[in-house]
């Protein structure tokens, strides 16, 4: 199935018409229906059946990834008190819903607290992978390999394993005793502030971004750099002038699926704040004040929902080919 | 005296460029590595520690303290025996009630669910290894769901097995597949949690095939041509055993991820009618039975750990197996 469609040439396909032409004229199956006429063609030349195939497989993919949103937005259109059974066509029309939902729940807000911690730890991230994964593609030494291990080994942890000092941590719970003294530094207290989150969400997102710059900066020739340093440009300023300016669409790739992360994470978003806008609650409570509060309002969670999607759909349609390059370095890699 | 602060300045840059100039290709590599390992040191590697030591201590459930005394793998050991059952919310392992237990709820969400990724997850990426118009829309298309956030993916699904609401429910009650509460019931979640996980993460499975597959030496499809194998047979002794590393990769990520699984119950249904592991963890913490928490996320990351040097193991095989 994998080549049969791009290894016929036009020639096949042209070869098919005539015969479907002669098939006619000559009516040898003219009693035969639509359907076994279809069938005996395709048992002479078996490429029409797996094209054939080919379309329907197509439009049940396109249908099933598709179908979900489309009815979100069925419901969500759907007029208030109409909604029973809802099919393929809302019952009423009402845009009005997306504005309303604003309304009753500051969801603008929580979207805003989503986007503002995913940029900034993406920054972080970009900022402190790239350092590493520069390391760890251009240069050789000691503790390398032990080092790349341990990094992909936290990425293996499930969340709940760092959630439980992480909490302590965050609440103030935690002291750093100085050996001989009696000083000690508590924690500062990041329950409820972007800290709580974006400071996880830095360390477990960073392993993926690790490999994915690894794998990008390790395949930027070795002559560039040498010739620079002969030059007589210090390591930094070889660093600053070539690879920076090389590396960005390895940059771009990372911090797309880094964003996109965040943006989707649920397990700290929802554990780490209490839920309240202004203490920095991303989308996760923004959907749940739906689901708690106005138990019957389902176009108002829908409405939402379409919303929250948008961010990430913009990026999906403008960014796929990084997308794409990104999760299959970071996998391939291993 | 600007000027002079301005040298000042350039001294200080002139001389930490030297200094660095200066350093051994080694103690450059670990200046370059010191943002990470600080950050991951106190963010990933500390909380870890901590999480095991806190399930070496017991529970206190009353007074200020929030662990008790060190009590060694007492907690492991009750969690493993059973013994621990009865103070938790819902089994650790329970062959009884499948859908009751965290372990089997687990491991049935796992396996289920990454074996039907697999399959989708093959079909997208045999589509998309075509050549056709629109086919960059179709991969538009088929990455959207993987982009959604979790908490929406949950509340799609929510709203489509909603009874009243979603056109789903009624006809699969009537066939006798569901319950008339779906999203109480155990079996019945874990079918919406399993159909939700599969929309949104075949699209992974499919791409990290798709690059598999377009690895594959196109000359060996010309040679099995000639040879006049079969598009099937092509597809069987060609394609499948090639791209059958990039599968395992595909397989062993979904399989982590879906061992995790939390966000989609608890927005589906609760962690109450869907017990998955990291749940237990979660409902636990929230009785303040610390420790036994504790001891169940490091029994989740230990089970974890051992599928995933099967899958390792399993790949090392393929690729010295030698093809």
């Amino acid at each position: 199935m994998a080549t049969d469609t791009h290894d016929a040439p036009g020639g096949a396909r042209a070869e098919t018409t005539t015969e479907t032409t002669t098939d006619q004229r000559d009516g040898e199956d003219e009693d035969a229906g639509p359907y076994t006429r279809w069938v005996q063609r395709s048992i002479r030349e078996p490429g029409r059946v797996y094209r054939a195939m080919f379309v329907v497989v197509t439009i049940f993919f396109l249908v099933t990834t598709l179908f979900p949103l489309y009815w979100l937005g069925v419901l969500a259109l759907t007029e208030q008190g109409k909604m029973t059974d809802v099919g393929l066509v809302p019952n009423g029309f009402n845009p009005a819903v997306f504005v309303e939902v604003f309304e009753t729940v500051p969801f603008h807000w929580y979207m805003f607290n989503s986007i503002v911690i995913g940029l900034v730890t993406t920054a972080i991230v970009l900022v402190f992978a790239s350092l590493a994964g520069y390391v760890f593609g251009r240069m050789e030494f000691p503790g390398r390999t032990p080092l790349m291990l341990v990094v992909l080994a936290i990425s293996y942890f499930p969340p709940v394993a760092f959630l439980l000092p992480l909490f302590r941590l965050f609440t103030g719970n935690v002291a750093l005793t100085f050996p001989g003294t009696d000083v000690a530094i508590t924690s500062p207290m990041l329950f409820n502030t972007p800290g709580a989150l974006v400071l996880p969400y830095s360390a477990l997102f960073m392993p993926l971004s690790i490999f994915i710059l690894t794998t990008f900066y390790a395949q930027i020739p070795d002559g560039l750099e040498r010739a620079s340093r002969v030059e007589g440009t210090t390591r930094l300023g070889a660093l600053y002038r070539v690879i920076v300016p090389l590396s960005a669409p390895g940059l771009a790739t990372a911090g797309v699926l880094t964003f996109i992360s965040v943006y989707n994470e649920f397990f700290f978003g929802f554990l780490m704040t209490d839920g309240q806008p202004d203490h920095w609650a991303p989308i996760v409570w923004g959907i749940f004040r739906f689901q708690g509060q106005y138990a019957d309002l389902y176009n108002y969670m829908a409405a939402a929902s379409l919303i929250g999607i948008v961010p990430v759909a913009v990026l999906v349609v403008v960014a796929q080919e990084r997308i794409v390059s990104g999760l299959t370095a970071g996998a391939l890699k291993e | 005296m600007a000027t002079e602060q301005e040298t000042r300045r350039a001294g200080v840059t002139v001389r930490s460029a030297r200094w660095i100039e200066n350093l051994s290709e080694t103690q450059f590599a670990y200046l370059l590595l010191t943002p990470m390992i600080l950050l991951m040191g106190v963010v990933a590697l500390w909380p870890l520690a901590r999480t095991f030591t806190m399930s070496l201590r017991a529970d206190s459930l009353f007074g200020a303290a929030q662990l008790g005394q060190f009590i060694g793998f007492d907690h492991y050991v009750a969690l493993l025996t059973g013994e621990i059952d009865a103070q938790l919310t819902r089994p650790f392992f329970d062959p009884g009630q499948p859908f009751r237990s965290a372990l089997t709820v687990t491991f049935i969400f796992t396996v289920v669910s990454v074996f039907f990724e697999t399959v989708i997850g093959f079909g997208q990426a045999l589509v998309l290894d075509q050549d056709f118009w629109g086919r960059r829309w179709l991969r538009v298309a088929i990455l959207l769901p993987w982009a959604v956030p979790i908490v929406i993916q949950g509340m799609i699904f929510f709203l489509l097995f909603q009874p009243g609401v979603g056109f789903l429910v009624e006809p699969l009650q009537s066939v006798g597949l569901f319950s008339s509460t779906p999203t109480a019931s155990s079996v019945d979640s874990m079918i919406i949690v399993v159909v939700a996980d599969v929309w949104k993460t075949s699209a992974f499975m499919a791409l990290i095939i798709l690059a598999g597959l377009q690895s594959v030496d196109r000359s060996l499809y010309e040679v099995s041509k000639v040879e006049g194998a079969s598009t099937w047979q092509r597809f069987k002794t060609v394609t499948f055993p090639l791209v059958l590393p990039a599968v395992l990769v595909a397989m062993l990520f979904r399989t982590i991820a879906a061992m995790r699984i939390y966000g989609l119950i608890e927005t589906v249904s609760s962690c109450s009618t869907v017990p998955s592991l990291s749940c237990l963890v979660v409902t636990t913490f929230g009785a303040r039975q610390y420790a036994t928490a504790a001891t169940i996320a490091f029994v989740t990351a230990a089970i974890i750990g051992i599928l995933v040097s099967v899958y390792i193991v399993k790949y090392a095989d393929l690729e010295g197996g030698g093809f």
